[in-house]
């Protein structure tokens, strides 16, 4: 079925449509935009970072050095580390986006290269302006930094480690082991999280800036490259100290403030870890469009089979719902930052957790092709889907996540109570802006990173009032009537998962096992919700292909409401015209994306 | 060991303990010589000789040639410690033999039937040749042609993805054999030992991401003289005797898949056991407790839906189309669920190809290939589609199965294949048998339930009622698949609330927990599948699984397996 | 905004909280030991921080609980916090 011409982003329109050929640079990611121009088209057989060889090196479990040195020339290192710290790092959006561009081409350098960022961001967090200055320094010039915080026996139990730090005359004495640390071997400088109180507790773990080659031989060993399902290149190791001397300016924060700084630097890595389900999520779509365009069954082009062009559709429509509520998050970064304690956990639980269901739909799709290594696309397909298995385990898992949001159900629960109630107040400057893909954004402060969500998030206290501006939208132009009418019922299914939030026991030592399906409902309310607000923040930027009449809004909210297990009646979103328009997006190699950009064959 | 030559019925106990103790790393058929087989992209030879010495082919092969094949769902469990242990052994070692000699028992005629028993008596394989890359299931446009030319055919083209091509005494080829309309393919009995050499060659092996020790290949043919003596009944008849045969093979491949889940629930289960997380065990964390108790449920309904099918194979012939496709399409969807649950607990651990929980990761490959092999989800909704106006009948019919569909332990007539039917006749006994046992059950909370698929079913009547022919083919629209996904869910229903009630006094069986756990997890996917009608999170009951973790945790100490017929497995306590 | 607490009545009022947290019975906490002791892990133990802001109508640190880790001590900050509060509002 060939794209309706509503939803190209061929069709003419007026205003200038960014995504048109003419005008690269105007959408909002251009250092992302540089990146993907510069890491080309991965299909090819030239240059620095193909999908051979990421397939390659995946199977002769090599870690893909030679793609991360050409990273490391293009300067990505520098995006790890905050401007006022000497790098580039001023946006967090852009952070994500560019992620997601290596994300796409392949997990394991993303993974692999990115973590560095991870390791560096307790200092980001707590460090003092030296300490950022110098570890800034140390990452551009291109040392992988590694961040230690599980070990063997405790896997996310972080207040069981036993990696202890003794005081010192002029520093600490460190003993013990770190396992399944990314880059733990590779790196030079690993952020340990160490024991500094005998007793342990909240306030008995401290971070250490631990630079390997300082340490005295004998006191540190790399323990050996352990096989993994997926990025099997990916240098997961562990590091065992024993008595390592080092010095107290390698304390991070203040002593006890280990724990507290590895929260709030969660909040921002696992909103980061999106890039990584967004670009598997937009590399597997490619393939399954691809497929779907070229294969033929029962006489008839896949693609045009409804039923495989209804599946690309809610496939799609999946990933861009998960693609809402990581631009908002990451912007929220910026703007709520105080929120980003619940609005991290919601990414990092839903993002992955959709972008599964995705890669699992899309391999019955391409059916027996998605196992058979040496084929059409050679193991991309079976390769991502191992990789992007490591998503949702890692930087806290499913159901760390989960439980994070559980524990602020109260909190959240009062806040959806007081919001709606009140009068329809334009929602406050921080989500506006968070919204507008076109704002610019104020610096980010981690002195306002919280522990707790105190007031609710702002995107679903201003749910209510994005629904009824969709509505007075619709009074205008009635082909919005649908998903303002939907975004009604949205609401109101939000409303029913708040009150089952209120009414969850407060006793929560031993949480029953429906509080976690409650609190992944939850998730979807957000992404809905974020969803709207994303909407409406840039429906004047953009209006042209999947921003048109809300098509994109209206299949996203579908299958959120689809998850909330709440019945859509009236018209169903047009879900063959998104298929229709992925596969066009996948012909011409345009970005898989709600924002409109050049097209990168691939 | 003992000689197995002229039993008719090894018992499949015999099989798990010559394989031994997973854990054990010194066990060359344990999972440490299973995983390293893997690496190598290697059968493991070890086990193999097992399989060989306890002449494993012999359950494919009819009680009345010699062989043990008696009841299919005694093929299932007597494969079960085999898919338990290694899914890519089984594969690998041969049931795509007996997906083979099926198509030979079912049309072959004396000498073939005898002439492939012996075969497979002596310990040879057999190759199922289907697949060509271009088509897919799609089956009729199958492109490798075999023109016939007096006392022989001449075969030209390629078979691909074809399991043990290269090691194989010989294959079933589904051919392209004429063009008269409806009568194009046909299948033939080829032994490759005996073709011109010059004319054929197995071609180059094709690696695969999950099953990877399986030796993938394929034929291809070139002007290669083959004796007519091979076809497997008529000219033309190649479909009829795949579309029979494929209901058996279905029904088998789903069944075989519970052996793999039922290891990877017991390796989650030991790491549930032995990991302390926020001061004491996973196993104590009441979220795991529901996971682990919760696939075990799933566990025990898919096997009630596979056996009551494996049963109506003999029973309900002239039914089991549907049947067979109903449950391959939504076991192995039952099963990737369970697999992915499960990985939540066993977190990090999960994504591991080395250490105590490595067959974890390796048995997340293997499900997915077990699953579309032969015949994936969508081709068994295909399957399904045009035959939905009979559920619709059926709804309003009391036709019942008769009970001897549900009651495991009794006999049942001999197989016979040429009683199946390309589509299922008339009503449906097993959706007949749903509306008695929904009306059956006593107690208060178990007649809810099953009157949640007692209203389904009506509901389903109606949209059945109101789809036109179009929807019914290749050109359905998506809500028209969800019907076929609520009808496969209804059967589920049906059989264990069924197997319940036919087994009153069964130790196990006989009781209500099991059932209650299992329908309610089955009512939650049968909301998830009518997007007509709200859920919410009170409505999923929980609790429920409660009861059932007690089982599981009886049947681990005990060191028994987590499928509906209790059975010994040889795994350690932790 | 509520009614002022002083400590005996702030440290009854926290240990029924707890206790409806750690589902035991209030007699069974004793207030001069440690939190953790009792099975009150460190994250859910800020979950604390919203009831007391609820309730005394007070902007607290999340990690109130980490940093005063009985109930005496919690109670002890608040009354203070409370102290100070009451004297810049006059």
């Amino acid at each position: 079925m060939p794209p309706t011409p509503a939803l190209s982003h061929d069709a003419p329109a007026a205003g200038g449509v960014p995504g048109a050929p003419a005008a690269p640079a105007a959408g909002p990611f251009p250092l992302a935009e540089r990146l993907e121009r510069h890491l080309g088209d991965p299909a090819g057989t030239a240059g620095p970072f193909t999908y051979a060889d990421a397939v390659r090196l995946d199977e002769e479990s090599l870690f893909p050095a030679a793609i991360c040195a050409d990273l490391d020339e293009f300067g990505l290192a520098r995006h790890y580390v905050p401007a006022e710290h000497g790098g580039d790092l001023a946006r967090y959006d852009e952070a994500l986006q560019m992620t997601r561009a290596v994300a796409r081409r392949d997990l394991t350098v993303a993974i692999g290269h990115g973590k560095t960022y991870l390791g560096a961001v307790s200092v980001w967090v707590s460090g003092d302006a030296a300490q950022a200055a110098a570890l800034g320094a140390t990452i551009i010039s291109g040392v992988p930094v590694s961040w230690g915080l599980t070990e063997r026996d405790h896997g996310s139990d972080l207040l069981a480690g036993e990696m202890t730090a003794t005081a010192t005359e002029d520093g600490y004495r460190v003993t013990g082991e770190k396992w399944l640390i990314n880059n733990a071997t590779r790196g030079q400088v690993l952020c340990a999280l160490v024991r500094t109180r005998p007793e342990g507790g909240a306030r008995g773990f401290s971070l250490l800036l631990i630079d390997k080659s300082t340490l005295p031989e004998g006191t540190v060993t790399c323990l050996p490259k352990v096989a993994t399902l997926g990025i099997r290149g990916a240098d997961i190791s562990g590091l065992r100290l024993a008595g390592a001397p080092v010095p107290s300016g390698a304390l991070v924060g203040r002593e006890g403030g280990g724990i507290e700084t590895v929260l709030k630097g969660l909040q921002l890595t696992r909103t980061l870890c999106a890039a990584l389900s967004l670009g598997a999520a937009d590399h597997a779509l490619r393939l399954a469009a691809g497929f779907a365009d070229d294969r033929h069954l029962y006489g008839r082009r896949l693609a045009d089979l409804p039923y495989a062009a209804h599946t690309l559709g809610e496939l799609l429509a999946d990933h861009l719902l998960g693609e809402a509520l990581a631009l908002v998050a990451a912007r929220s970064i910026h703007t709520l930052t105080g929120e980003m304690t619940a609005l991290s956990a919601c990414v990092k639980y839903l993002v992955p957790t959709l972008t599964e269901t995705l890669v699992a739909r899309a391999r019955k799709l391409l059916g027996a092709r998605s196992l058979l290594l040496d084929l059409g696309v050679g193991g991309r397909f079976e390769k991502l889907e191992r990789d992007n298995r490591i998503v949702s385990l890692f930087d806290g898992n499913t159901v760390v996540n989960l439980h994070a949001l559980i524990n602020q159900f109260p909190g959240l629960a009062r806040a959806w109570r007081d919001g709606p109630q009140a009068p329809l107040e334009a929602p406050p400057e921080g989500l506006r802006v968070a919204c507008d893909l076109s704002a610019p954004l104020p610096r980010f402060e981690p002195g306002r990173l919280s522990l707790v969500t105190r007031r609710g998030l702002s995107v679903l206290r201003a749910l209510p009032h994005a629904a009824h501006e969709l509505d007075t939208l619709a009074r205008a132009t009635p082909a919005l009537r649908p998903v303002a009418d939907l975004a009604a019922r949205f609401t109101a299914a939000a409303d029913v998962v708040h009150a089952a939030m209120a009414r969850q026991e407060q006793s929560r030592m031993d949480v029953p096992p429906g509080a976690y399906e409650l609190a992944g409902r939850f998730t979807l309310c957000v992404a809905g919700a974020a969803a709207v607000a994303l909407w409406l923040g840039n429906r004047e930027t953009w209006t042209e292909g999947l921003w048109r009449d809300g098509a994109w809004l209206h299949a996203a909210l579908t299958r959120a409401m689809d998850g909330l297990g709440e019945p859509v009646p009236g018209d169903e979103p047009p879900f063959p015209e998104l298929a229709g328009w992925l596969l066009e997006q996948a012909r011409t190699g345009r970005p898989v994306s709600l924002v409109p950009g050049e097209a990168v064959p691939s | 060991m003992r000689s197995t030559a002229t039993v008719a019925g090894a018992p499949a106990a015999t099989l798990e303990e010559l394989l031994g103790d997973p854990y054990d790393a010194g066990n060359p058929c344990g999972h440490a010589a299973v995983l390293a087989a893997d690496e190598r992209r290697e059968p493991l030879a070890a086990a193999e000789r097992v399989l060989d010495g306890w002449r494993l082919n012999a359950e494919f092969v009819p009680v009345a040639l010699g062989g043990r094949l008696d009841r299919v769902q005694d093929l299932i469990t007597r494969l079960r410690p085999v898919f338990r242990r290694d899914p890519a052994l089984g594969l690998g070692y041969g049931v795509t033999s007996f997906m083979a000699a099926a198509n030979v028992w079912l049309a072959g005629n004396d000498l073939q039937r005898r002439r492939v028993a012996d075969l497979l008596l002596r310990g040879e394989r057999l190759s199922v040749a289907y697949h060509e890359l271009a088509h897919g299931n799609d089956l009729m446009r199958n492109e490798l042609a075999a023109r016939p030319d007096g006392d022989r055919f001449v075969v030209s083209g390629r078979k691909e993805v074809i399991n043990n091509a290269s090691r194989a005494a010989g294959a079933v080829l589904f051919a392209r054999t004429g063009d008269r309309p409806g009568r194009t393919h046909s299948l033939m009995l080829v032994e490759t030992g005996s073709l011109p050499a010059d004319r054929w060659e197995v071609l180059p092996r094709f690696r695969t991401g999950g099953m990877r020790g399986c030796l993938i290949s394929g034929f291809a043919f070139d002007d290669c003289p083959v004796p007519a003596t091979g076809l497997l009944g008529g000219l033309g008849e190649g479909p009829e005797t795949a579309l029979r045969s494929f209901q058996v093979s279905r029904c088998v491949t789903a069944g075989l898949g519970l052996g793999a889940v039922d290891a990877a629930l017991a390796c989650v289960l030991r790491f549930a056991r032995g990991r302390h997380l926020y001061g004491r065990t996973v196993a104590d964390i009441p979220h795991a407790r529901d996971v682990l108790a919760g696939v075990f449920a799933d566990l025990l309904a898919a096997d009630c839906l596979v056996t009551t099918v494996a049963r109506s194979l003999h029973l309900l012939p002239v039914h089991a189309s549907r049947y067979a496709a109903a449950v391959k399409y939504l076991v192995p969807l039952l099963l990737e669920d369970a697999m992915r649950s499960l990985g939540v607990v066993l977190g990090a651990r999960g994504y591991l190809r080395e250490g105590e929980h490595a067959i974890f990761s390796k048995l997340t490959r293997d499900l997915p290939v077990l699953g579309i092999g032969h015949a994936g989800g969508t081709a068994c909704q295909l399957t399904i589609l045009p035959q939905l106006p009979g559920v619709a009948r059926a709804a309003h019919s009391s036709a019942e199965a008769p009970a001897a569909v549900f009651r495991r332990g009794d006999p049942v007539p001999p197989l016979d294949l040429g009683a199946l039917r390309m589509m299922g006749h008339g009503d449906d006994p097993l959706i007949g048998s749903l509306l008695a046992a929904a009306d059956d059950r006593t107690s208060p909370d178990l007649r809810e339930l099953a009157g949640i698929f007692r209203a389904d079913l009506f509901d389903l009547a109606r949209k059945i009622a109101a789809l036109p022919p179009a929807e019914r083919g290749v050109q359905a629209s998506a809500p028209a698949f969800r019907l076929t996904e609520r009808y496969a869910l209804l059967l589920a229903a049906s059989a264990c609330l069924n197997t319940r009630r036919h087994h009153d006094g069964d130790p196990f069986l006989g009781g209500d927990d099991w059932l209650r756990a299992a329908l309610s997890r089955l009512a939650v996917r049968l909301a998830r599948a009518n997007t007509s009608r709200p859920h919410s999170p009170e409505a999923h009951g929980r609790d429920m699984t409660a009861p059932l973790f007690t089982e599981l945790l009886r049947r681990a100490d005990a060191g028994l397996g987590f499928c509906a017929d209790v059975e010994p497995v040889s795994r350690p306590l932790s | 905004m509520r009614t002022m607490f002083d400590q005996a009545g702030l440290e009854l009022w926290l240990t029924e909280k707890i206790a409806m947290y750690l589902a035991i019975a209030p007699e069974a906490i004793d207030p001069t030991t440690p939190l953790a002791e009792y099975g009150m892990d460190s994250v859910y133990a800020l979950s604390l921080f919203g009831d007391i802001e609820d309730e005394l109508g007070l902007e607290v640190e999340p990690t109130l609980a980490w940093d005063y880790p009985t109930i005496v001590a919690i109670a002890g900050y608040l009354c203070e916090e409370l102290a100070t509060q009451n004297r810049e509002a006059s």
